[in-house]
């Protein structure tokens, strides 16, 4: 979307990304951002899974008399308007959010390697009326046709999934099959054909295999897609639904009281936001740099 | 040139007939329909069915499907559900607010990443680039809509030197420019960051790339200063992919706006298209998403073109 969402509603086209971004890789030191991108996912994913154990207050109790206080120490994260724990709230929130946008990342994942492959292999006038198909797409912003499907329906988690897999994956298609296309033409390849291998083997045994680095790499960054466009969608209303809350909801509510400076609603749940992407997009860099330097 | 302009001419056409069948199947063929969030969810089935008829949406597909080729061609995009208004002219006045909106953000993307790539670029592998390029993965990771509530929380709350939102004072009878530039700053602030990650580690990328080629070292050689071969050559060609990119970002930025319009409850068409869908407004929803795939699609198409005239070698791709 996109990253549209594939490219997500972030920056300029996935095209752009691997680009530049590649080249650009190098520029930090690798084996750092590898390993602080890794630490951060590790603590982000302590905190909205293991998090409800530890700190057991609910997220959904309301305490009347506390309501709309800043941070205390009976709660660690303030309350909100109608004094709810923010903090059982913002891990419950990390929940929410990471149950949908993981499995919605593979959803892409595998939907955009199957396209992608499924253009590059095929016969040249197919190869056309797929790419044709995929710029049509690209040229709608994913949100947009998030957005106007989720507005169909209440969506639950299973409907969020579906919904931002299906409307995600156009960015990695087409880098799928760009570099599919680059490899199909290799020798090994070519003479695999004249030993008889059949198309769906190929593709399986040797140019998904080719192009596991990249695609581990898009793998990673898809997440952090995802995330930002679920946590977008809730933003906006649309994405998980109360009693249920995200950490797109949650920074919905703080905006709602904006004038009451509630400071405590707003920025927890925007940097977990920020921290997870962020953490994604180390990964992917740290890997990118890894196997650049093997290659 | 004439043929290469006669084939992105065609590819564009094509490209806008299938956004159109995509954008038709997505509004005519999904469950629900409008006639519930116009009647109510308790409305009888006989007055859905009148409804339907009324509206054309009892036809059979095909039928409606040619029927929208013929109106969009005679530009007729039908009247809102909600509103009751012509939807070019809805679309029209929300649009306006939207471009002076953009127009501001791009300018500032442009000038603050070719400030940024230009340092990025002289100084490639020392810590000045480096520490650039950690900025630029942080504004990257920044959601817009993040970064647009912290912005009404300091300038327009805590600090209140800024309005919170909307696009003009409601309580002043003769709003000035000045009172549509305080509104437009905040916005155009958020929605002009989100570019810089993307466009100045392109623009520094390039930058780098041309300082190595071989015309920066006979420069050199004849005896130029290092600015000048910065600012006359280097900078010229380093320049040329933006035009591309900013073909590329255009989706991107328009759906960073429809979260930052949101946010700032700015009337353009992001915020037109967030309360369309929510009320199932479907005229107006498919206007807005064409509207906005035909731009992107023209963006593509003057990108390859003014690539064309900048660089002869493209002519022959």
């Amino acid at each position: 979307m996109s990253n549209a969402l594939g490219e997500t509603f972030h920056a300029p086209g996935g095209a752009l990304r691997r680009s530049a971004v590649e080249r650009a890789a190098n520029w930090l030191g690798d084996r750092g951002t590898l390993v602080t991108g890794l630490t951060l996912a590790a603590i982000i994913l302590l905190f909205s899974l293991i998090g409800p154990y530890l700190y057991t207050a609910s997220p959904y109790a309301i305490h009347g008399h506390h309501a709309l206080e800043a941070p205390s120490t009976a709660f660690p994260l303030g309350t909100d308007q109608i004094g709810r724990d923010e903090l059982a709230r913002l891990i419950a929130g990390g929940y929410a959010t990471l149950v949908v946008s993981i499995p919605a990342a593979i959803l892409t994942f595998l939907l955009g390697i199957t396209y992608g492959l499924a253009a590059a292999l095929s016969p040249s006038w197919f190869d056309k009326v797929l790419m044709r198909v995929l710029d049509a797409i690209l040229a709608l912003p994913g949100l947009v046709v998030l957005i106007f499907f989720s507005a169909l329906f209440t969506p639950g988690n299973l409907e969020l999934i579906l919904l931002l897999g299906l409307t995600s994956w156009p960015g990695l298609a087409r880098i799928v099959r760009n570099e599919a296309i680059a490899q199909r033409n290799r020798d090994f390849i070519l003479a695999t054909r004249q030993f008889g291998g059949g198309t769906w083997y190929i593709a399986r045994a040797h140019i998904l295999r080719v192009m596991a680095p990249i695609l581990v790499v898009n793998a990673t960054f898809l997440v952090g897609d995802s995330v930002l466009a679920l946590s977008g969608l809730s933003f906006l209303g649309l994405g998980v639904q109360p009693p249920y809350t995200s950490w797109g909801g949650l920074l919905q509510t703080g905006l709602n009281l904006i004038a009451l400076d509630p400071w405590w609603m707003i920025l927890p749940a925007g940097l977990m936001i920020f921290l997870s992407i962020m953490a994604a997009n180390l990964i992917g860099q740290g890997l990118l740099a890894r196997f650049g330097a093997a290659r | 040139m004439l043929r290469m302009i006669a084939n992105r001419l065609a590819t564009a056409v094509l490209s806008l007939a299938i956004l159109i069948t995509i954008v038709f199947f997505m509004t005519h063929a999904t469950p629900g329909g409008p006639a519930f969030s116009i009647l109510g969810q308790k409305a009888t089935p006989q007055a859905v069915q009148q409804l339907n008829a009324r509206l054309g949406l009892a036809a059979p597909l095909w039928q409606q499907y040619l029927l929208w080729w013929w109106h969009l061609l005679q530009g007729r995009l039908g009247y809102s559900y909600l509103l009751n208004r012509p939807v070019t002219q809805l679309v029209g006045d929300y649009m306006m607010n939207t471009l002076a909106l953009y127009v501001g953000a791009i300018l500032l993307s442009l000038v603050l990443s070719i400030g940024i790539g230009l340092v990025q670029g002289v100084t490639y592998g020392r810590w000045p680039a480096r520490l650039i390029w950690a900025l630029q993965l942080s504004l990257y990771a920044l959601p817009t809509f993040f970064v647009g509530t912290m912005f009404i929380l300091y300038f327009g709350v805590k600090w209140g030197v800024l309005p919170t939102g909307g696009i003009t004072n409601l309580r002043l009878e003769h709003p000035g420019l000045l009172d549509y530039g305080r509104h437009l700053a905040l916005p155009v602030l958020t929605i002009g960051l989100l570019g810089v990650s993307g466009l100045s580690l392109y623009f520094g990328t390039s930058v780098h790339e041309e300082l190595g080629k071989d015309y920066v070292r006979t420069a050199l050689a004849k005896g130029l200063t290092f600015r000048a071969v910065l600012f006359k050559h280097v900078l010229r060609n380093a320049l040329r992919p933006l035009v591309t990119i900013l073909g590329l970002a255009f989706p991107g930025i328009f759906a960073g706006s429809v979260l930052v319009e949101t946010v700032f409850n700015y009337p353009g068409l992001g915020y037109l298209l967030w309360r369309s869908a929510l009320s199932q407004d479907y005229p107006v929803i498919s206007a807005i998403v064409l509207l906005i795939g035909a731009l992107t699609v023209i963006g593509n198409l003057l990108a390859d073109l003014v690539n064309g005239l900048l660089d002869p070698r493209e002519r022959y791709e």
